[in-house]
């Protein structure tokens, strides 16, 4: 497990997130999805984040474009596996000032093909995949969209915020293949 | 810059986490209620409010231990669990691909579609919940909640009326023919056999006919191969469809295993450039690009390249191909009650033999490679790399071991000559019949037809050229007002038939537009107005759904009657490779919505009908199985084995769980002995029981389906087909307009991809995908919402007599004033890829509020009673932009054959 907690205090960009929706509670259970009303775009994700760790996984300027770096969230446990992107492309969920910085769990939510071998990822497609095992892609301009394929959920999302240079993985979107729980790994 | 991108987020947002089956969960089998494949799933069912499990392996039903590892099966994710219920209360249920699975889906793979089909359950608290839940009857044109008894009394008031006064062919059935053998068999017990209706008709064709009318004259069965075949066979040649996104299982399990572990080659046809095309071209496979309905020159130009090389399997035709003496002089009745006989007048299909055959291909014009490339628009090199890959055989010597499968692309574009011509090819290659030589359709519902009653033929009043009659066309039926009463069962009817706008025209008139309208609630009130209305000409429409479906049951049934379906009861049905598993029920039913079977029961005994005394689904299934004798699906003998135990049938098959029992089924003793496949003519293990008894042993088990036991070659003269391949061409800035369906929206749109969120996230409108340099031209871009119009969608009208040879081909009808010309017109968002050929456009087959068949042709093929949905042409106009080509939470635009 990381050591990462949800003691984020000082972290202000996260805290004024998730002191909009909980009052700075973390004891949050689960998702609350909020209508799409204007201004409030972005906020669901901090549902997202409360209950998950703050950890920092790169920086902006080290961060090559099209080169995807591999890190493990949330935790190290099996299927923590993780891809970080700089994309050619705006993202939805993007950060940095081209809004083009996106992670992603690496495992296909179909049948759990690993995704972060070589000649996974699509640079020119922005695309994640198709998986080796039956052939899933993930649209990771569109929050992990499936492409085309039988994965019945998006690749699940890791939300991230920027301090400074500092990208930090704070939640998810999802969950991930062969988990029942994102943070509990049994 | 805007920060639109990082704000954004997902339209279907996934619970990260889901609680697991505890180890005491009531565990349930069934399978997937969509595709043909028909894989195999657990439920897991506990109460709410009871603890769930945990994640080590004695924790949980599952019996597995989580996280679980790549590859592994079983994964309970956000899509696989919802809540319903259960004996009146709310339950945990979990709705998963059965790890444990050894056939079909093996090690628990599914489809987008199936995975999710736990969002199918029934939960008042989820898209679901406006599934039907009682008996509606119109008053004031509003539909109004009635009771049981009140709607089926004015149904069955009615329809008796309805028969007496108008006769047995004004009372019209049109139902799914596939959603499991006690429905279908209630239903048309009561239409065929009690009523002795002849208008009645299937979801998807205006008669009561086959679908794949080539191989009946040839002698294959369209369901002989086994699933294994596929990964067995050097070569597969896949027309009209991409298992990839139709037939996942299929091809993820079986298709895959040949590609990758056998080098299978294969070759696809298809005007798209999908994932499976890809994938087939990156292992060595070929794409033939075809345009739309050309397929039958392509095949007919192969099998030149294979006689003219003699790469044909002689020893195969001279033992299984019907020769001189069998085609021309025959054995008893010979070749006369072959089907093609009366197809059209004499001598159009026939031949003496395999060289009678030759000397018609090589004289025909359209069989050149040269020509057969430029009517289909491909590169003629593709063509002779195709026959090399089928055919010439290997460096030893040996002979290639080849199948051939197809789909509605195929065989709903040019029915008879694409059927028959590449039926006759895969004739000439020695296939069915052998491992990884097999000639199958690759389907699209399940199997789970069991007809309660014959067709009455005879009362049909559409006569063609020579002798023959044709089944009754129930939408020619309907436009002409013969239709007075339409029992409406699991199909949108309108929708779902092409020329559909000036279908729906029709219901309005017959329903709507008639001055006797309901404005009582007094029951007999109601049924004197509606009879008013039928002997006015009007129609009443009783439509039995799971949900409202717009516009035949929101605008124009006058009777509306919820259904329970899938997990609501004990079903049986039949899947691709013959196998008949049981589906049990795990939850309740929404309201009062009850089961097809027991609705048509409850109508058939208010008409004074009898029969129909069922008291629950098993004495139906068990009715149904002596009429399965001698079918591909015979499985009557589960019936003999459970009574010789003791059971009842269900039970018995319930204790197969996923595994099911491969028809057709066989008895030696007590024993029952499984079809691997049908025309298996080296088969050994067939029991000596008996050929008739409480099995009939058929002769495609181990023959072909013909007098003779042998294949019929047939010819494929392309000028059949000519005269309305000419005006469906695209004019002007015309294109061709092709539709089909797509991986997450396959056989599953009857019930929820408009309930399903995960999927409205990847498609929240219609889409058409158009070439770029066709896009350009139109100044279209990927996002834009375009209409797509035509003012020539041609439709057969009137009551046809056909008296001379070339009355009913389409340049006869034209000539005599047949054929109405109507306008259609839907909109999509534009999807610029060059997955799909130049000058075709393609679109999805049923997007119920934009459906691409308000310009499809409703003609059908003069041979055979199928309609051509794949052929259509129209203008496609840019409207302006969708809000999803700026959007980052719905629809993707990514190509879908990255490889």
């Amino acid at each position: 497990m990381s050591k990462q907690t949800n003691d984020t205090s000082g972290q202000s960009a996260c805290m004024t997130r998730r002191a909009f929706l909980f009052g700075g509670s973390a004891a949050v259970a689960g998702t609350v999805l909020l209508p799409g009303l204007p201004g409030l775009e972005g906020k669901v994700l901090a549902a997202e984040v409360a209950r998950y760790p703050r950890k920092r996984i790169g920086s902006l300027k080290t961060l090559q474009l099209n080169q995807p770096v591999k890190f493990n969230y949330p935790d190290e446990a099996q299927n923590s596996n993780s891809l970080l992107f700089r994309l050619g492309a705006v993202a939805g969920g993007g950060i940095g000032p081209d809004q083009n910085v996106v992670a992603f769990n690496a495992l296909c939510t179909h049948m759990g093909g690993l995704l972060d071998g070589p000649g996974s990822f699509s640079a020119a497609d922005q695309a994640l995949g198709p998986c080796l095992l039956h052939q899933t892609s993930f649209d990771l301009t569109r929050h992990g969209m499936v492409i085309g394929g039988h994965a019945t959920e998006s690749l699940p999302q890791v939300l991230l915020e920027l301090e400074g240079d500092d990208i930090y993985a704070v939640g998810m979107l999802g969950l991930i293949y062969g988990r029942y729980d994102n943070l509990n790994t049994g | 810059m805007s920060r639109k991108a990082e704000n954004s987020q997902p339209f279907f947002q996934p619970e990260d986490r889901v609680p697991l089956p505890p180890k005491n969960a009531d565990v349930i089998t069934t399978c997937c209620d969509y595709c043909v494949m028909a894989c195999g799933f657990k439920v897991y069912r506990w109460p709410v409010g009871t603890p769930s499990g945990g994640p080590k392996r004695d924790q949980n039903a599952l019996g597995l231990n989580y996280p679980l590892r790549p590859g592994q099966g079983g994964w309970v994710g956000p899509n696989q669990y919802t809540q319903g219920k259960w004996q009146g209360k709310m339950h945990h249920i979990a709705v998963v691909g059965d790890h444990k699975s050894r056939v079909v889906n093996v090690g628990g793979g599914h489809s987008i579609r199936g995975g999710c089909i736990a969002q199918k359950v029934y939960n008042p608290q989820k898209p679901t919940q406006d599934r039907l839940q009682h008996p509606m009857v119109r008053i004031n044109d509003l539909l109004m909640p009635v009771t049981w008894d009140f709607a089926l009394d004015i149904a069955a008031a009615v329809s008796k009326h309805v028969i007496k006064t108008h006769g047995e062919s004004a009372w019209a059935m049109k139902y799914f023919s596939y959603q499991y053998f006690e429905n279908t068999y209630a239903l048309t017990k009561l239409a065929l056999k009690a009523i002795n209706s002849p208008a009645v008709a299937h979801h998807d064709h205006p008669s009561f006919v086959n679908s794949v009318p080539g191989w009946v004259d040839i002698g294959y069965d369209i369901f002989s191969a086994s699933h294994q075949d596929f990964a067995m066979a050097d070569c597969v040649l896949i027309s009209g469809t991409d298992p990839f996104e139709t037939k996942t299982t299929l091809w993820n399990h079986w298709i895959l295993k040949g590609i990758n572990g056998n080098k299978t080659k294969v070759i696809m046809i298809n005007p798209r450039h999908t994932a499976g095309v890809a994938y087939a071209e990156k292992h060595g496979g070929l794409h033939l690009d075809v345009l739309p309905g050309s397929d039958t020159v392509v095949h007919m130009a192969i099998e030149r390249v294979i006689v003219e090389n003699g790469w044909q399997d002689t020893e195969f035709i001279n033992q299984w191909v019907a020769n001189f003496w069998e085609t021309d002089s025959g054995f008893g009745q010979g070749t006369r009650n072959t089907p093609w006989q009366w197809r059209t007048t004499w001598g159009k299909f026939q031949v003496k033999g395999f060289e009678d055959w030759k000397d018609w291909l090589l004289a025909q014009e359209e069989s050149k490679v040269e020509v057969a490339a430029r009517i289909a628009g491909i590169d003629p090199a593709k063509i002779y790399r195709a026959a090399e890959m089928m055919a010439k055989p290997k460096d030893n010597g040996e002979r290639v071991k080849t199948s051939i499968c197809i789909e509605k692309g195929l065989y709903w574009s040019n029915n008879y000559l694409n059927t028959a011509s590449i039926g006759t090819l895969g004739a000439i290659l020695g296939c069915g019949g052998r491992p990884g030589q097999v000639m199958t359709r690759l389907g699209g519902h399940q199997r789970g037809g069991v007809s309660g009653g014959k067709y009455p033929t005879w009362k049909s009043p559409y006569k063609a050229p020579g002798r023959r009659r044709h089944r009754l066309d129930l939408d020619r039926w309907l436009e002409a007002g013969h239709v007075r009463f339409a029992y409406v069962v699991g199909t949108t009817w309108i929708q779902a038939m092409p020329g559909s706008s000036a279908l729906e025209d029709v219901f309005k008139r017959q329903t709507k537009f008639n001055p006797h309208q309901v404005r009582s609630f007094d029951k007999q009130t109601i049924i004197d107005t509606l009879k008013r209305r039928v002997d006015s000409g009007g129609m009443v429409i009783a439509n039995q759904e799971i949900y409202l479906r717009d516009p035949i049951g929101n605008q124009y049934a006058d009777i509306v009657l919820p259904a329970a379906t899938w997990g609501e009861e004990d079903f049986t049905r039949a899947n691709s490779e013959r196998r008949v598993r049981l589906y049990g029920k795990f939850c309740d039913a929404p309201g009062e919505a009850l089961p097809d079977w027991k609705i048509a029961a409850r109508l058939a005994k208010k008409m004074g009908f009898t029969g129909f005394d069922w008291k629950d689904s098993n004495e139906v299934f068990e009715e149904t199985c002596r009429f399965s004798r001698g079918s591909r699906k015979d499985y009557n003998a589960i019936r003999v084995v459970a009574r010789r135990k003791g059971m009842r049938a269900h039970e018995f098959l319930r204790g197969f769980g996923t595994k099911g029992l491969q028809a057709p089924l066989l008895l030696d003793g007590n024993r029952i002995v499984e079809t691997k496949r049908l025309h298996d003519y080296n088969r050994k293990d067939i029991p000596d029981s008996g050929p008739e008894a409480s099995t009939i042993h058929n002769k495609r088990l181990l023959a072909f389906k013909t007098q003779t036991g042998k294949l019929n070659l047939v010819k494929s003269p392309w000028k059949l087909w000519a005269d309305f391949y000419e005006f469906m061409q695209p004019r002007g800035d015309e294109l061709w307009v092709t539709n089909g369906r797509i991986n997450e929206l396959w056989e599953s749109g009857f019930d929820d991809y408009e309930r399903r969120p995960y999927t409205q996230q990847r498609w929240p409108m219609n889409f058409i995908e158009l070439h770029p340099v066709d896009a350009k031209a139109r100044g279209i871009e990927s996002g834009d919402l375009v209409s797509v119009e035509s003012h020539r969608v041609p439709v057969q009208k009137d009551f046809n007599l056909g008296v001379k040879s070339d009355d009913m081909w389409f340049s006869g009808l034209m000539k005599d004033g047949h054929i109405e010309l109507v306008s259609g017109a839907f909109s999509a968002i534009a999807m610029v890829t060059s997955a799909i050929k130049q000058g075709v456009a393609f679109t999805e087959f049923l997007k119920p509020s934009a459906p691409a068949n308000v310009i499809t042709p409703r003609v059908p093929d003069p041979l055979t009673m199928n309609y051509r949905y794949k052929i259509a042409s129209a203008r496609i106009t840019r409207i302006g932009e969708t809000v999803f080509k700026h959007s980052f939470s719905q629809m993707s635009f990514k190509r879908r054959d990255i490889v």
